[in-house]
């Protein structure tokens, strides 16, 4: 009790309070419940009061004088409902709202909107734009209409749903907010990284709808992932697609990059592909976890297939090269139609990379002598194979590239940014380094995929979905 | 401009773990009650006791963030081409971004949380992040959000400090291999908000600040320029690295006073690394239109910055590593 007198004197410095701390946060808590209730409407117009915290729950006339100066009210509605007429298109209204580029608004919302005459004023403030998104329905968890179920993750629920206001299909994840530790770390950053990035080779994420006890994030939706893709064509691709995905993969990459953002946690099941060939980037929630856990809460396994050994042995430092040996891995599996290194366990996931790759020496990988954990595991000493005996489809300029990918020193492995302008994509022409962010590879029209030796019956095949596929959105 | 001095914290040196004697711990103890938030007050909780080596372990992993003494020196040619593949987008993309992330007069629509309040609840953030052992990026967003909250939202003062954990809560999620867990930053305000209360008032954040979380800091800044500088011809790497060290804690001082909301990141980490060079008396400088600012502008950071050192000089000796320390007597802080 004396803490809290204490408190509440500490917290009584400058303005001048009646209550008590255990009345206001209680008050706190019930602002808090009230408030889930309206969270959409209310949140969108600026009404969230943790000021009435402080104000006196009687009422009895001892309201907190605000300082000198204050005369205004704290809170302002957002007003933008203003008068006038304006007539709506939809590329009027995708523009103004910066929608995604291939939505279509269907007309009775069209009509809708003129019949309410609202009214976009001229400089739309951040606060307005978020409410009237929230006006055609964006933000709003009755826009979308729930189909299958694609998966369950640690945190995550995957479905697949349609959007009422565009008819599209997309990817609905729903995370729970309610842990132990408040929002999970993967959900904050991937949504934190995603808003920011917008690349014909990055996933796109449409919506973000807060309920009361979880986020739904609305994806763009994609039918395959390369996983999937490598099963349906009997796990052997043209060789001419694989480079045509090693490329969407090292240009979303180097897009990321290049705006400090890393991946973290590439394999096929996070590289989603559409019936163009297109291939996007899913995924980015992955923590800074140091320890790899082996088994997600939900006892799925955690692939270590596509980890950099730096990583295995316990390397914290976080830059770029940490993804360039996933796509490395990635690169020898579409080539090869098996994973390079399917290890279970840390110390076998180890002991695959260096039968194949030569156990590292001082002179392939500086400092590693010196590593602990490295010393602890006591590996046989292997040398190096030549990579062209395990992928003897790949070219000499696709070997070089491949080695450059799967060096033991980080700091030495290619980038991505680098990859791009390798030998190895060469006969895919020039005009693919000169496209904008936005713009998909297809749209070069002599860059077409080619139909994959082993696929069986039509080039995407749409049966043959096991429950599990998706994974890579969680 | 009204200035905030920090207050004189012995208690930073208790709260970043180096003293280790049972009767210095409960005479700093008592000094940080004074700080205004009830650290270890009366309960079990001390810095020393909630998780022994915590700090020490952190701050090893999080070295690839931190502002270790002499890292700087340490960065071979090799890893610096890492740098220049995307050192140049980096700062483009982050430069780019800066307007849309600072908080403009945060505290103009607030009715109770003053300047004063503000450079409390920072200045007791600062030895708790280094408790933890967290980078000064953990640090700079979570200012950041805990501004750019402030300027939506008015908030009462007495959930003020659980706002700044919450801020800092989220700042780790972001950048932190190890986050602090809820349990500790609780017991860190003496038990008095619920964990609840805590996750409620995150959401509320995430969803006012619509999840745009990922600031540029002067964290950042400073790495970039100081890599520039390394990068020219006869760049001197302990000067640099000296530089930073300094710059850091100048940077890290200024979080605290609300006059510095004002100036943008990267003009704050370009100011502190020039004037860090001025106080150091380096022979190569920093040559700081690297930052894209006209002098004037500098100048007048650099001179505000000044004011808040010679303000803060205790306070700053103790942000600094010992070596760095040594190098300032102006600090007139004998160690």
């Amino acid at each position: 009790m004396n803490k809290m007198k204490n408190f509440k004197r500490r917290f009584s410095l400058s303005v001048p309070r009646t209550e008590t701390i255990e009345e206001s946060l209680t008050e706190f808590t019930e602002q808090f419940n009230q408030l889930n209730n309206h969270r959409n409407e209310d949140l969108a117009q600026g009404q969230l009061q943790l000021a009435q915290l402080g104000r006196d729950a009687g009422g009895d006339g001892s309201p907190v004088s605000p300082p000198e100066g204050q005369g205004q009210s704290p809170v302002a509605a957002v007003r933008y409902r203003n008068h006038g007429q304006r007539r709506f298109s939809t590329e009027d209204v995708s523009k103004r709202l910066s929608l995604p580029m291939d939505i279509r608004l269907p007309p009775e919302f069209l009509q809708k909107l003129q019949m309410e005459s609202l009214e976009l004023p001229k400089p739309l403030s951040r606060m307005s734009r978020r409410a009237s998104l929230s006006d055609i329905g964006f933000g709003k968890l009755e826009t979308y209409i729930k189909l299958d179920k694609l998966g369950e993750g640690t945190y995550a629920t995957v479905f697949k749903g349609r959007s009422k206001l565009t008819e599209n299909l997309v990817a609905l994840k729903e995370i729970r907010l309610e842990h132990e530790e408040g929002a999970p770390c993967t959900a904050i950053r991937e949504v934190s990284l995603l808003k920011n990035l917008k690349h014909a080779n990055i996933v796109t994420l449409h919506d973000i709808i807060h309920t009361e006890r979880s986020l739904t994030l609305v994806f763009e939706y994609l039918d395959n992932d390369l996983k999937q893709y490598l099963e349906n064509c009997g796990n052997l691709m043209s060789v001419h697609n694989v480079k045509i995905f090693m490329f969407q993969l090292l240009r979303g990459l180097a897009y990321c990059h290049s705006r400090k953002i890393l991946h973290r946690d590439l394999k096929p099941q996070n590289l989603l592909i559409n019936e163009r060939g297109e291939l996007k980037l899913a995924d980015f929630g992955l923590a800074r976890a140091k320890s790899v856990p082996t088994k997600t809460y939900s006892n799925e396994v955690v692939t270590l297939w596509y980890r950099p050994p730096d990583v295995l042995l316990g390397s914290t430092e976080y830059s770029t090269p940490i993804d360039m040996w996933g796509v490395g891995c990635i690169h020898y599996e579409m080539v090869t139609g098996r994973p390079m290194f399917p290890g279970s366990t840390v110390k076998e996931e180890l002991h695959l990379i260096f039968r194949l790759l030569g156990t590292p020496t001082e002179d392939t990988w500086p400092g590693i002598t010196s590593n602990e954990e490295f010393k602890a595991y006591n590996f046989p000493q292997y040398r190096a194979q030549p990579l062209i005996n395990h992928a003897p489809r790949l070219d000499s300029e696709g070997v070089d590239l491949l080695t450059n990918l799967l060096l033991y020193r980080a700091k030495g492995r290619i980038s991505a940014e680098a990859a791009l302008q390798h030998p190895y994509f060469r006969s895919l022409g020039e005009r693919l380094h000169l496209l904008p962010d936005n713009a998909s590879i297809f749209s070069l029209k002599e860059i077409q995929l080619q139909k994959d030796p082993g696929h069986r019956g039509s080039a995407f095949q749409h049966s043959a979905r096991g429950k599990n596929r998706r994974q890579s959105i969680f | 401009a009204a200035w905030f001095a920090l207050p004189a914290c012995e208690s930073e040196e208790a709260v970043v773990g180096r003293s280790q004697s049972h009767g210095q711990a409960a005479e700093k103890r008592q000094t940080f009650r004074w700080l205004g938030f009830c650290f270890g007050d009366g309960g079990p909780l001390s810095a020393q006791t909630t998780s022994p080596g915590r700090a020490g372990r952190g701050a090893r992993e999080a070295g690839g963030d931190s502002f270790g003494g002499h890292r700087a020196a340490q960065i071979s040619a090799q890893e610096l081409q890492a740098f220049r593949e995307y050192g140049e987008s980096w700062y483009r993309s982050r430069k780019g971004l800066e307007s849309r992330f600072q908080p403009r007069e945060p505290l103009a629509r607030q009715p109770q949380v003053t300047a004063e309040a503000r450079c409390k609840l920072v200045s007791w953030l600062i030895p708790v992040h280094r408790h933890f052992g967290l980078s000064l990026e953990a640090l700079c967003l979570a200012v950041n959000i805990l501004d750019r909250f402030l300027a939506t939202t008015p908030v009462a003062a007495d959930c003020f400090q659980l706002l700044g954990v919450t801020a800092l809560l989220i700042a780790c999620k972001q950048v932190e291999v190890h986050p602090p867990s809820v349990k500790e930053l609780l017991a860190l305000c003496c038990d008095v908000f619920t964990r609840q209360q805590l996750r409620n008032l995150e959401c509320i954040v995430l969803h006012r600040l619509d999840f745009d979380l990922a600031a540029p800091t002067v964290s950042f800044f400073l790495e970039h320029f100081s890599q520039v500088r390394l990068e020219a011809r006869g760049a001197d790497a302990g000067e640099a690295a000296d530089a930073r060290s300094l710059a850091a804690g100048v940077a890290e001082l200024s979080l605290a006073d609300y006059a510095f909301t004002k100036y943008a990141p990267s003009l704050l980490a370009a100011s502190s690394l020039g004037l860090a060079d001025r106080l150091l008396r380096h022979r190569s400088p920093l040559d700081l239109r690297v930052s894209g600012y006209p002098e004037e502008l500098l100048r007048d950071c650099m001179d505000q910055l000044q004011l808040l050192v010679s303000l803060n000089r205790r306070s700053l000796s103790l942000l600094l590593p010992s070596e760095v320390a040594q190098k300032c007597p102006w600090l007139g802080v004998d160690r």
